[in-house]
């Protein structure tokens, strides 16, 4: 259920919207009588795209992302084939979980604007979150970690992200020490800020260190004195970055990067040397990641590339500080200078 | 070397609690009674949706047994129809059935018999094996509650308390029919496996609402300076059940409403809501509050226990223009059963914060409706700024409170004052409300695929420890006494309706009324 454009897009006009679509809402359980509609909103959660379908990826991410994480969404896609006014249109995103009989619903909100009026939506953004909630911006903007970004970009960047209680942004595909300084300088402002090419990892990550917790184990972490990452490109990624560095903090263990032929863009394989024992972390193929020791253990496992709706779950799970993530970064800046 | 020589364990700098799933070791689960209500109903269906959302280990077995003689086929048959029809809130996938089907077996067995206890050994040793469970086993007792000492013993006799890995067992309530029954099957137990080894379940205490408590408590600061005598009036506990014995007659005619939910689940609530914060968030530390609380509730003397708790039994009653039978009528009860389907106490919690705060809890059998909840009721403001004169003196205004929605809809509500539309101060109650399914859009887990994966972890935070057993038989068996002893002229309610005149009368006697959940 949607409402008509609404242009000049006011914040007024938009939260008469909003109460419009609750309003015809509910004369469907007047209908009814009994209530069939639960109205869910627990953060708000800004996205902001420049890419050149409109916003309507974003959209459609940020819809499947309701039934975990209920929130008032709000798409600002930028384009210059907007018209020179923003423009707004509201709408409900509802499903029905199942075995059960009432709807939930979260409302939406797009917002269409050229990149010159970018930088003025901040009054028009701050009277849309949803008061006392989380804020969380996605950055899918390209200017975010960019640094031929322009000043008015800047601008309409640092609005969002003094709305915001957390920042996503994504590094991959873009020159690691150049991100790492713009997401140091955002932290640096006292910014919570994540990077999806952090949360890509999680799948290596979680049996890696899945590995270590058994207290019965011969050799321990702090006994792998080496760190071996593989990557298919000419330098490495931040990713892969990310991978040395949440490796090598607690112990300064020493990282070596080795470029390998691989089945794609991305981490390729982690070796883990101790004086007895050594543990291969790689992909074995486009789908498939193998885990094995030289103590003979081995394990494989499904391997895909993660989907933004995947990553960014994960995301607003962890509204606040993320301990790994913020050690790791801090490795990762030294080990990308 | 001295210990205090010795290096402390290194811990995992690689752990990240924030992202990483919960690890859940490999290990086998030998279900007694495999072929009964609460496996078909409960245990299966949540180990399946655990194996569908993959947060139990790859390298899991299920070994049921029962007396009923059947192949692994028939029981993995038997099990597809139980855990299609009785899974919660979740769909059936029939190819993920397919692999957990390939975990299931099954050991037909008398639990009186030795040879039932070697097939199961055998079996354990095949799934070891050919699942790779570590030699991890977790027992899990479903059968009738008399044979629990004695299977526990044949384990021991058999060595299975003890393997390769690590060995627990999941006692189901009830844990023993009075104090000295629950005593002694403490002591049988013991005697095979340590108090660490043992987890005394209560489903209560893994429902995602009793687990919120402590979090709604402890982690916010708005609520607990109110949560003392200072400000809480009292507190209500209802679990009202619409549904009558269905078929259970024989077993709950031995029971009765008092040891079936009051001794056990409600009592644990009670616990949780009124304990004192744990110094550290363990299982040690909370338990330890827990079992202080209970320890803290006044036992009864006997002439106390006419005036502080009330017992019913439903009688025939309409119910949605049908007429249901009362519980003399029901299958295998006794025409003059003096079981308690209803019981309602008053309890006192004799320390600093709860002094002189009744605590009313009630359930019952054949209620108007499936409800359970616990209403904190705060104090009314001392100035009666709103009352309002009516022909028959000053209009009650209603006090605040507080609503822990167990079930159906898991969720909290406040209820306060506000002034109606329009000119005049006319004040009227209203409600703020938090939904589970509003907030979170996840689905919850179940409280049995809580508990069951703790046992796999071996986190024991929300289960049930001796003393905590003991404590709560402490408090309810001078009543179990007194109504033994007692012939009460029941029925003395009717079905679809909230229980006894008499239990409205144990709260007036206070001033209080029970709420209508």
């Amino acid at each position: 259920m949607s409402t008509a454009v609404i242009s000049p897009a006011r914040p007024e006009q938009i939260l008469k919207g909003l109460s419009k679509l609750w309003t015809s809402l509910g004369e469907e359980e007047k209908q009814q009588g009994k209530p069939t509609v639960l109205r869910a909103c627990a953060m708000t959660l800004i996205v902001a795209t420049d890419e050149a379908d409109e916003g309507f990826e974003a959209s459609q991410t940020i819809s499947e992302l309701m039934r975990e994480h209920p929130s008032r969404g709000i798409v600002v896609a930028v384009s210059d084939k907007a018209e020179s006014e923003p423009q707004a249109r509201v709408l409900a995103q509802c499903w029905k979980p199942f075995g059960k009989a009432q709807q939930i619903c979260c409302e939406q909100i797009e917002i269409k604007a050229r990149s010159e009026s970018w930088a003025n939506l901040g009054p028009i953004l701050l009277a849309l979150t949803a008061a006392d909630l989380p804020v969380v911006f996605w950055s899918r903007h390209s200017a975010a970690l960019s640094e031929k970004s322009t000043v008015e970009q800047q601008r309409g960047l640092d609005t969002l992200l003094n709305l915001a209680s957390k920042t996503v942004v994504d590094s991959r595909g873009l020159d690691p020490k150049l991100a790492f300084e713009r997401i140091a300088k955002w932290r640096g402002e006292g910014r919570v800020i994540a990077d999806l090419e952090w949360t890509r990892l999680t799948p290596w990550r979680e049996p890696l260190g899945h590995i270590f917790d058994n207290p019965a184990r011969e050799n321990k972490f702090s006994q792998f004195h080496t760190i071996e990452i593989g990557h298919p490109g000419d330098k490495p990624t931040a990713q892969e970055l990310y991978m040395a560095a949440w490796l090598s903090a607690p112990y300064k263990a020493q990282v070596e990067f080795k470029r390998v032929e691989s089945f794609g863009s991305g981490l390729h394989s982690i070796v883990l040397r101790a004086d007895n024992e050594t543990i291969t972390f790689e992909r074995t193929g486009c789908e498939c990641l193998r885990i094995w020791s030289t103590n003979g253990r081995e394990r494989r496992f499904n391997y895909v590339d993660a989907k933004p709706e995947t990553l960014m779950n994960e995301e607003l799970s962890i509204i606040g500080h993320d301990p790994a993530f913020e050690l790791a970064f801090e490795r990762a800046r030294e080990l990308a200078r | 070397m001295s210990v205090l020589d010795q290096a402390p364990p290194e811990i995992n700098p690689l752990q990240d609690p924030l992202r990483f799933a919960r690890r859940v070791p490999p290990c086998a689960i030998v279900i007694f009674g495999a072929s009964g209500d609460l496996s078909r109903r409960k245990l299966l269906p949540s180990l399946y949706r655990l194996f569908y959302e993959r947060r139990i280990s790859q390298n899991f077995a299920v070994i049921g047994s029962s007396r009923t003689p059947m192949s692994d086929e028939q029981f993995r048959e038997k099990m597809r129809e139980s855990v299609s029809k009785f899974l919660e809130d979740a769909p059936f996938d029939e190819d993920v059935w397919k692999s957990f089907a390939q975990t299931l077996f099954y050991v037909p067995g008398d639990m009186n018999k030795p040879e039932s206890y070697e097939d199961i050994r055998k079996k354990l040793d095949e799934v070891e094996k050919s699942h790779q469970t570590a030699g991890n086993v977790l027992f899990y007792l479903s059968t009738q509650p008399s044979y629990y000492a004695e299977a526990v013993l044949a384990l021991g006799e058999h060595h299975l308390n003890k393997g390769n890995g690590w060995r627990r067992i999941i006692i189901e309530k009830p844990f023993g029919h009075d104090l000295a029954s629950a005593q002694k099957l403490n002591e049988e137990i013991h005697k095979v496996f340590a108090e660490s080894e043992v987890y005394r379940i209560d489903h209560y205490l893994g429902k995602e609402t009793v687990q919120n408590i402590l979090a709604f408590r402890f982690g916010n600061s708005m609520f607990e300076p109110l949560w003392n005598r200072r400000y809480v009036d009292h507190v209500q506990i209802t679990a009202a059940e619409s549904i009558g014995v269905e078929g259970r007659g024989a077993y709950y005619q031995e029971a009765g409403a008092l040891r079936d939910m009051i001794q056990n689940h409600l009592s644990q609530v009670m616990a949780t809501v009124a304990m004192e914060p744990p110094s550290v968030f363990d299982a040690e530390n909370v338990r330890d509050e827990r079992a202080k609380l209970l320890r803290a509730v006044r036992v009864m003397k006997p002439e106390d226990v006419p005036k502080y708790s009330v017992p019913g039994q439903y009688g025939p009653g309409y119910v949605a223009g049908q007429l249901l039978p009362g519980f003399r009528e029901e299958p295998s009860v006794s025409p003059d059963a003096q079981t308690d389907t209803y019981a309602a106490v008053t309890f006192f919690i004799d320390n600093w914060r709860w002094a002189g705060v009744p605590f009313y809890i009630r359930s019952g059998k054949r209620m108007p409706k499936r409800v359970t909840d616990i209403a904190i009721q705060f104090k009314a403001p001392p100035l009666g700024l709103f009352q309002q004169e009516t022909k028959t003196g000053p209009r009650e205004v209603r006090p605040n409170i507080l609503v822990v929605r167990i079930q159906p809809e898991e969720g909290i509500s406040l209820r306060f004052l506000s002034k109606s539309p329009g000119s005049g101060m006319r004040v009227r109650p209203v409600s703020m409300d938090f939904n589970y399914g509003s907030s979170f859009g996840e689905r919850s887990p179940t409280a049995y695929e809580t508990l069951l994966v703790d046992a796999m972890v071996g986190d024991p935070t929300l289960y049930t420890r001796q003393d905590m057993v003991n404590a709560s038989w402490q408090i309810v068996q001078p009543i179990l006494d007194v109504w033994a002893n007692t012939k009460f002229d029941f029925p003395n309610y009717a079905a679809g309706t909230w229980g006894p005149k008499a239990s409205d009368e144990m709260l007036a006697r206070q001033g209080h009324v029970w709420r209508i959940p």
